[in-house]
């Protein structure tokens, strides 16, 4: 296919609900899966799809995600013609402040985006993980002839603010709105990653932002169903949208369960990260493990059930650790118990302690926090 | 092209016919090790670890997958712009054109390559040991005494020291006998097979030996002794610290079980010498519910639902429930269905083994100092009621 895409991504989006897990980062530089870092998953997917041009806009507290990002050799995407573009935040002149919503944010790299030979735009917030291919989607889109292709799912919606679609029999959107409370009902619900033409994007964006708007969902998609050329694709096999505590919570405990695996990582598509060297996980002759997903430089010890152990984790000897997420260089001293719990990277748990949340409500443990 | 003060030359042409099914179609040092590595990735982090940036992998039997592995030498941090890694196959010239006859003869055909940076000192390597040293100690040591040659050597048990080449030296290191696999040794101190050499001399050694026909062009057989012949300052640079030889089966199978050892010397963990692999792209491995681990290092993309014991498993492998494997090394994508039970073996890459197949045999000790390992072929696949003996090996081509 000679059609080309490029990709903007916004790095930031839900801070407030991450509460503790985004004091210090982005949420595309929230760790997730054990080895991952939420951006990989858009990263990785766009390089799978050819698409090499990526621009990221950042709003705040985005060192982590440059030092993860670096140049993009791990995604492949140092590249002479291409690659990747990290923006820091841009003031605009009218406003004396970062940018407010996706509409702004935007506009302050509207040249970016006009200077790249690419015809078509992915455009996508960082806290999905799932394993897309874009060429697939771009196909369609032309197929269909769509002015926006919106990708989405069918689930249950399990956190507030969620894009909710209705579409008729030909896929085409007839209605989107927000919906705030979570609900046991399957819908069809909007990932907020969307395909369209680089000139339409330009044109929105322009229009937009001179009538003060900022809300690329509301002030935009939302007034072009009418136009009846929104197109919904609808994404089949595991995809996890994380914007608050809960749903990072339980969507990584998703991955427990094979099939979720087998749909993210053991298709030809794979999902890369950041190497770091680490050594293979050294399981000692007093450790009991069972279900759980164990990334490498661990050293086990102790117990660990129903968890997800990042890299360079310590669960020493008489240390149990049950339902609970470890990030990396965590270490869980001798005869603690810790369960329900997500403890961020660096984070110590001394001997003999007793820590516990609860299955809705686990319990977060600040980076670098010694309990 | 900006001047190097030492270039190595990593010697990673050897068949290693002793490891018989697992070299046949691969090189010695692109075997895997340890979970995630490859036998050179020892080599090659020790080389950039120590400061050296630029090194020459002289490649020739079964080529593409080390070729393939090393590639631009990014994981090592060995693309540079001035330097780097250069994998340095035999080559047509204008007036001749062959294979390397020997170690020497291999260095000798790329004389070129090293004067290109010229440098002060060479470093040859080769690419079968498991071990961690820092090569700039032991250059420090080469200039300090001033010498055209410096081997390291490492203090061996006397009971063994018959199997290997032994420098005889001074008190002050200066060797002045070599012996290859003397019957009764004189000293304990064994070569390591890692050479450093002031380039000039050792230019005029390698031309010296291309013209003498009956020469076997080998760094241990005519280079070494004939420099030592002709009174070179010669000097043993003593290393202590873990290093094995994998050359054979049992000797690869100890090493992986040195890993488990926690008295062992060799330590992956330490981030200060830290060796470096090609990753593969795969998630965290993980254990299942009706997992038993006890005892084991394991890689990722692994799923784990059997009994795993005193084992070293590799990237991607799948262990399903009721299989048990004891005291082995399970290489990368190979698939232990229920029901098997495999002790003191190597499985091969990509290897199946059925459900209920028997593979090795349980050992409390060396039998005449080899380990009677069993060993399944890279992508063999083996169906009950198959058993393989302790000892035996099956795959590859008749």
């Amino acid at each position: 296919m000679n059609t080309k895409m490029m990709s903007v991504l916004f790095a930031s989006g839900n801070e407030s609900k991450l509460n503790e897990l985004t004091i210090h980062r982005t949420t595309a530089s929230l760790p997730f899966g054990g080895r991952y870092r939420l951006v990989d998953f858009a990263l990785s997917n766009l390089v799978n799809s050819n698409i090499t041009r990526i621009g990221i806009i950042t709003r705040n507290n985005y060192s982590s995600l440059m030092d993860h990002i670096r140049m993009g050799r791990d995604w492949d995407l140092n590249r002479k013609n291409s690659g990747i573009a990290v923006f820091p935040p841009f003031v605009l002149n009218t406003s004396r402040e970062v940018y407010k919503g996706k509409i702004e944010a935007i506009y302050t790299i509207l040249d970016y985006i006009k200077k790249s030979p690419e015809d078509y735009v992915v455009v996508s917030n960082c806290n999905i993980a799932a394993n897309i291919d874009f060429v697939k989607v771009l196909a369609t889109h032309l197929e269909k002839k769509a002015d926006v292709t919106v990708l989405c799912h069918t689930a249950r919606i399990n956190s507030s603010r969620r894009v909710i679609i209705k579409k008729d029999e030909s896929g085409f959107i007839k209605d989107l709105h927000f919906e705030e409370t979570p609900s046991d009902q399957d819908y069809l619900i909007s990932l907020n990653i969307y395909i369209i033409k680089k000139d339409l994007l330009v044109e929105y964006v322009e229009n937009a932002y001179s009538r003060g708007l900022v809300d690329f969902e509301k002030d935009i998609l939302f007034k072009e169903v009418e136009n009846g050329r929104l197109y919904a694709y609808e994404l089949q096999g595991y995809a996890a949208i994380v914007d608050d505590v809960k749903t990072y919570y339980a969507e990584s405990m998703k991955l427990l369960e094979r099939g979720v695996r087998e749909q993210l990582f053991d298709g030809e598509n794979k999902i890369y990260t950041k190497v770091k060297d680490s050594v293979p996980t050294v399981y000692g002759s007093s450790c009991k493990v069972i279900n759980s997903l164990i990334a490498d430089g661990c050293v086990i010890n102790g117990t660990v059930e129903n968890s997800i152990l990042f890299r360079n984790v310590r669960i020493k000897e008489g240390a149990v650790v049950r339902n609970s997420i470890i990030m990396e260089d965590g270490v869980v001293m001798e005869k603690s118990t810790l369960a329900y719990a997500i403890t961020d990277k660096h984070v110590i748990i001394r001997e003999n302690r007793q820590i516990s949340g609860f299955l809705t409500y686990p319990i977060v443990i600040v980076k670098n926090k010694v309990v | 092209m900006l001047r190097k003060e030492c270039v190595a030359m990593l010697l990673a042409g050897g068949q290693g016919t002793r490891l018989g099914v697992l070299t046949q179609n691969v090189a010695k040092p692109a075997m895997p090790f340890g979970g995630k590595y490859r036998i050179i990735d020892f080599t090659l982090s020790n080389t950039i670890n120590s400061g050296i940036d630029t090194i020459g992998v002289l490649t020739q039997y079964q080529p593409f997958e080390l070729n393939q592995y090393i590639g631009n030498g990014q994981p090592w941090d060995l693309d540079r712009l001035n330097g780097g890694a250069f994998i340095l196959p035999p080559y047509q010239k204008a007036k001749s054109g062959e294979w390397y006859k020997g170690t020497a003869n291999a260095i000798y055909q790329n004389i070129d390559f090293v004067d290109k940076y010229q440098p002060e000192y060479v470093l040859i390597l080769s690419g079968d040991h498991i071990y961690k040293m820092d090569y700039s100690k032991m250059l420090d040591f080469h200039k300090l005494m001033e010498a055209d040659c410096t081997i390291a050597v490492i203090d061996v048990p006397i009971e063994e020291a018959s199997r290997f080449g032994i420098m005889n030296t001074n008190a002050d290191g200066r060797i002045y006998e070599f012996e290859e696999k003397p019957r009764i040794p004189k000293s304990t101190k064994a070569s390591m097979g890692i050479y450093i050499f002031t380039w000039e001399k050792l230019k005029k050694y390698l031309i010296m030996d291309e013209e003498d026909h009956n020469s076997q062009n080998d760094f241990g057989k005519n280079i070494i002794p004939g420099m030592l012949r002709a009174g070179e300052r010669m000097y043993a640079y003593e290393f202590s610290g873990y290093w094995k030889d994998v050359g054979t089966i049992s000797s690869l199978w100890e090493a992986n079980m040195d890993l488990l050892d926690p008295q062992s010397d060799i330590n992956l963990a330490n981030k200060e010498w830290k060796i470096y692999a090609r990753n593969a792209a795969e998630p965290p491995h993980y254990i299942g519910n009706q997992a038993v681990i006890d005892n084991a290092i394991i890689s990722e993309g692994g799923n784990i639902d059997g009994h795993i014991e005193k084992s070293v498993i590799f990237t991607g492998v799948t262990v399903d429930w009721g299989a048990i494997v004891r005291n082995s090394i399970v290489m990368p994508d190979t698939h232990i269905e229920s029901g098997a039970i495999i002790d003191h073996a190597i499985i091969g890459w990509g290897a199946r083994i059925g459900k209920n197949v028997v593979v090795g045999e349980p050992q409390k000790k060396p039998v005449n100092g080899e380990w009677q390992i069993a060993v399944v072929g890279p992508g063999v696949e083996l169906e009950a009621p198959m058993k393989i003996k302790a000892g035996e090996m099956v795959g590859g081509k008749k």
